[in-house]
């Protein structure tokens, strides 16, 4: 019973929260910016502005792809191991398309699970590693409150009570739950806390370029700023 | 006490208030009454609503605290890796808990932010360029300098600053006949070493109008017989305004954005009663971020362009040295270690690295030009840009933030630092007086002059 509520219309609700709490994020993002007051021309240099706005976001993408990761060879590490599996799994695992399947009707290609094993193991390695850090370096103490490890926390139970699912001990049934809630409450949550950076990165990272396309040197080296 | 003689929420805008205030020795009763000075939380709650919008609230919130700035601050990295000095720290716990507060906080929390913003960060904007969210610190610094200004929270000497631009229309008390006195007297001391040297004030129409800071009339009007000669070297037909003239903005490093937008709409109605078919403004970096890159938008122009094109003076040297009209006497180029400190303002708000390098180009003789291990975009701070330089009560952090600096140029092995920049020109001079390194500092054009070869027809 609970668990066909949760896959069912609790996961439309889940999922409408997320997608939509994430879109009006995004859209009152762009809605909220002043050219004026930010001092950036966006729309009269609209054009030089998405080119160096998209420069910036995809360099950012790519692993040890700028200045800014490469000085920083751990974290990036650790970031790159906790957003990939982070991104890919919940989105290709096979075994979302039984509920897929069962509440929304149709199902996605997904990836083999052996794949998917590794990449949450690299999830769960790269978050722990992360936490390991906040509690180690005095540089990152000082910013940390609460809710930086209750935000790492919901970013990381949905994948270890699902990769507990997936080992089939006599637990199965509460991890499966345990799973199901806290990928649930992680997508309802999302678009309310700092977790809203899945869709907000891309605006901020936008943002910079553009700034620095359209205003902060575009004309004199080129829209794209040497990230 | 709700507001002080000296400390207080109004800029100074009479010049009899601005002789009180600067009578004032060091500001020594301006900072005695700032401590009891009240902040109007309603006020600045309603002017953060007002004006903080969704970039700089995105940006507050989505910091993931990670503290990958810090090793990209160099205030962080001569502290001692102090973590107070983590940028995200340094907003978070100031701009970013003034608005969790909504604007609900007392004197002694708006102090620290005044230290914090002037003492703690020169808005170099480095921080940005190794955010993976792209989050700029230093362009938030500037807008909570905004807010401390407005609530009267704000350095003694950038209050003066800004108050000789809302007077004089320059940041130094240079009136409009003085300035054109000094041109008409740069002209005739000049006339013996270089006939037929004019500045021509006022010519509609020219070529090129020049615009410059109002220390160079003031202190060094050297600078101006320089700049002069330099123009008649190339041959220039060029003009320099008697009104619009001054091109800094210590009103922006005060926060005054009324003031910053008087500064540029006095140089821009310049332009347009002369116009010229483009501006060049002097060796400084902050005056052209002021006057060409975020001035547009203080006078509403929507392209976010001045009303003729404006480049800084090694745009338009290295353009002149490029097509030869200047020639360098190839026995007279610099053969000593050289290094460059180009200005954050100019440099990475505004990507010249590429013509600074081409100067270098013509005028050093091989191998001498050395960079800096961190240099071009990713320089970093002289150690006194953003105001820091002038402010007395953080002269203790400003000699810290030189540190920097000094171990940068100590690894070239430069005896001569070349700084288009008149701030970054005063804090390698205040690096040189605290440290003693042992280096020399210079502007472009006396060495543009000390090596040009000067054609027969001019001399």
């Amino acid at each position: 019973m609970l668990y066909h509520f949760l896959t069912g219309p609790m996961l439309l609700l889940s999922m409408t929260v997320f997608f939509g709490g994430m879109i009006y994020r995004l859209v009152s993002y762009f809605r909220g910016l002043d050219w004026r007051l930010e001092r950036v021309a966006y729309t009269a240099r609209l054009a030089q502005g998405m080119k160096g706005g998209f420069h910036s976001i995809c360099k950012w993408l790519i692993p040890f792809g700028t200045r800014g990761w490469r000085t920083q060879p751990f974290f990036t590490v650790c970031f790159l191991l906790l957003h990939t599996g982070a991104v890919l799994t919940p989105a290709f695992l096979a075994g979302h398309n039984v509920i897929l399947q069962d509440t929304l009707g149709f199902t996605r290609p997904s990836m083999p699970q052996p794949l998917a094993d590794v990449l949450v193991l690299g999830t769960i390695a790269g978050a722990t590693f992360i936490l390991l850090r906040r509690l180690a370096l005095p540089e990152v103490r000082i910013l940390t409150t609460v809710s930086d490890y209750g935000i790492l926390a919901l970013a990381t139970l949905p994948f270890v009570t699902g990769f507990a699912t997936r080992l089939h001990t006599e637990l199965y049934d509460f991890w499966l739950l345990c799973h199901i809630i806290s990928g649930e409450l992680l997508l309802i949550l999302a678009p309310f806390t700092r977790l809203s950076h899945m869709v907000l990165y891309f605006a901020s990272r936008w943002q910079l370029g553009a700034d620095y396309a359209i205003k902060r040197g575009g004309r004199a080296r080129g829209p794209c700023f040497p990230w | 006490m709700p507001e002080g003689r000296f400390c207080n929420k109004t800029p100074v805008t009479t010049e009899k208030a601005l002789k009180a205030l600067l009578g004032d020795n060091g500001g020594k009763q301006y900072y005695e009454e700032m401590t009891g000075l009240e902040v109007d939380a309603a006020e600045l709650w309603e002017n953060i609503q007002k004006t903080c919008k969704s970039r700089t609230r995105t940006w507050l919130e989505i910091c993931a605290r990670c503290a990958l700035c810090a090793e990209s601050c160099f205030m962080y990295q001569v502290s001692d890796r102090n973590p107070e000095q983590v940028p995200a720290f340094k907003i978070q716990s100031t701009l970013g808990e003034m608005i969790r507060r909504r604007g609900k906080v007392n004197n002694a929390f708006m102090r620290r932010a005044m230290e914090y913003a002037w003492g703690r960060c020169t808005c170099c904007n480095r921080c940005g360029q190794f955010c993976p969210h792209g989050i700029d610190v230093g362009v938030m610094f500037s807008y909570l300098r905004g807010l401390l200004y407005s609530q009267g929270f704000v350095p003694w000497e950038l209050k003066i600053g800004a108050g000789m631009h809302r007077i004089y229309k320059a940041q130094m008390d240079v009136s409009s006949e003085e300035w054109v006195e000094t041109c008409e007297w740069m002209c005739e001391e000049q006339q013996d070493e270089w006939p037929g040297l004019e500045i021509p004030v006022d010519k509609e129409n020219a070529d090129t109008m020049y615009t410059l800071n109002a220390r160079e009339p003031k202190h060094y009007p050297e600078d101006v017989a320089q700049a002069a000669i330099i123009f008649h070297l190339a041959g220039e037909n060029w003009t320099v305004p008697s009104r619009g003239w001054e091109q800094t903005s210590m009103s922006m490093f005060a926060g005054d954005w009324e003031g910053a937008k008087g500064n540029v709409l006095e140089v821009y109605a310049a332009i347009e009663r002369l116009k010229p078919k483009r501006v060049i403004g002097t060796e400084c970096g902050h005056a052209h971020r002021a006057t060409v890159v975020e001035g547009p938008y203080w006078a509403g122009r929507p392209d976010g362009q001045p009303p003729a094109p404006y480049i800084h003076y090694v745009e338009w040297l290295a353009e002149t040295l490029r097509c030869g009209r200047i020639k360098i006497d190839p026995a007279k180029k610099i053969r000593e270690k050289v290094t460059i400190q180009d200005a954050c303002n100019y440099v990475r708000n505004n990507g010249l690295a590429v013509f600074t390098r081409e100067i270098m180009s013509y005028i050093v003789e091989d191998g001498y030009f050395t960079e800096m291990e961190q240099n071009r975009e990713y320089s970093y701070c002289c150690g006194g840009g953003g105001g820091l330089n002038g402010i007395g009560l953080f002269r203790k952090q400003r000699n810290l933030a030189l540190k920097c600096k000094r171990d940068q140029i100590l690894a070239t092995g430069a005896t001569l630092v070349i700084s288009p920049c008149h701030n970054c020109w005063d804090a390698l001079r205040a690096l040189e007086e605290e440290y003693h390194i042992g280096i020399r500092h210079s502007f472009l054009k006396p060495l543009i002059i000390s090596m040009a070869i000067v054609p027969e027809h001019l001399r």
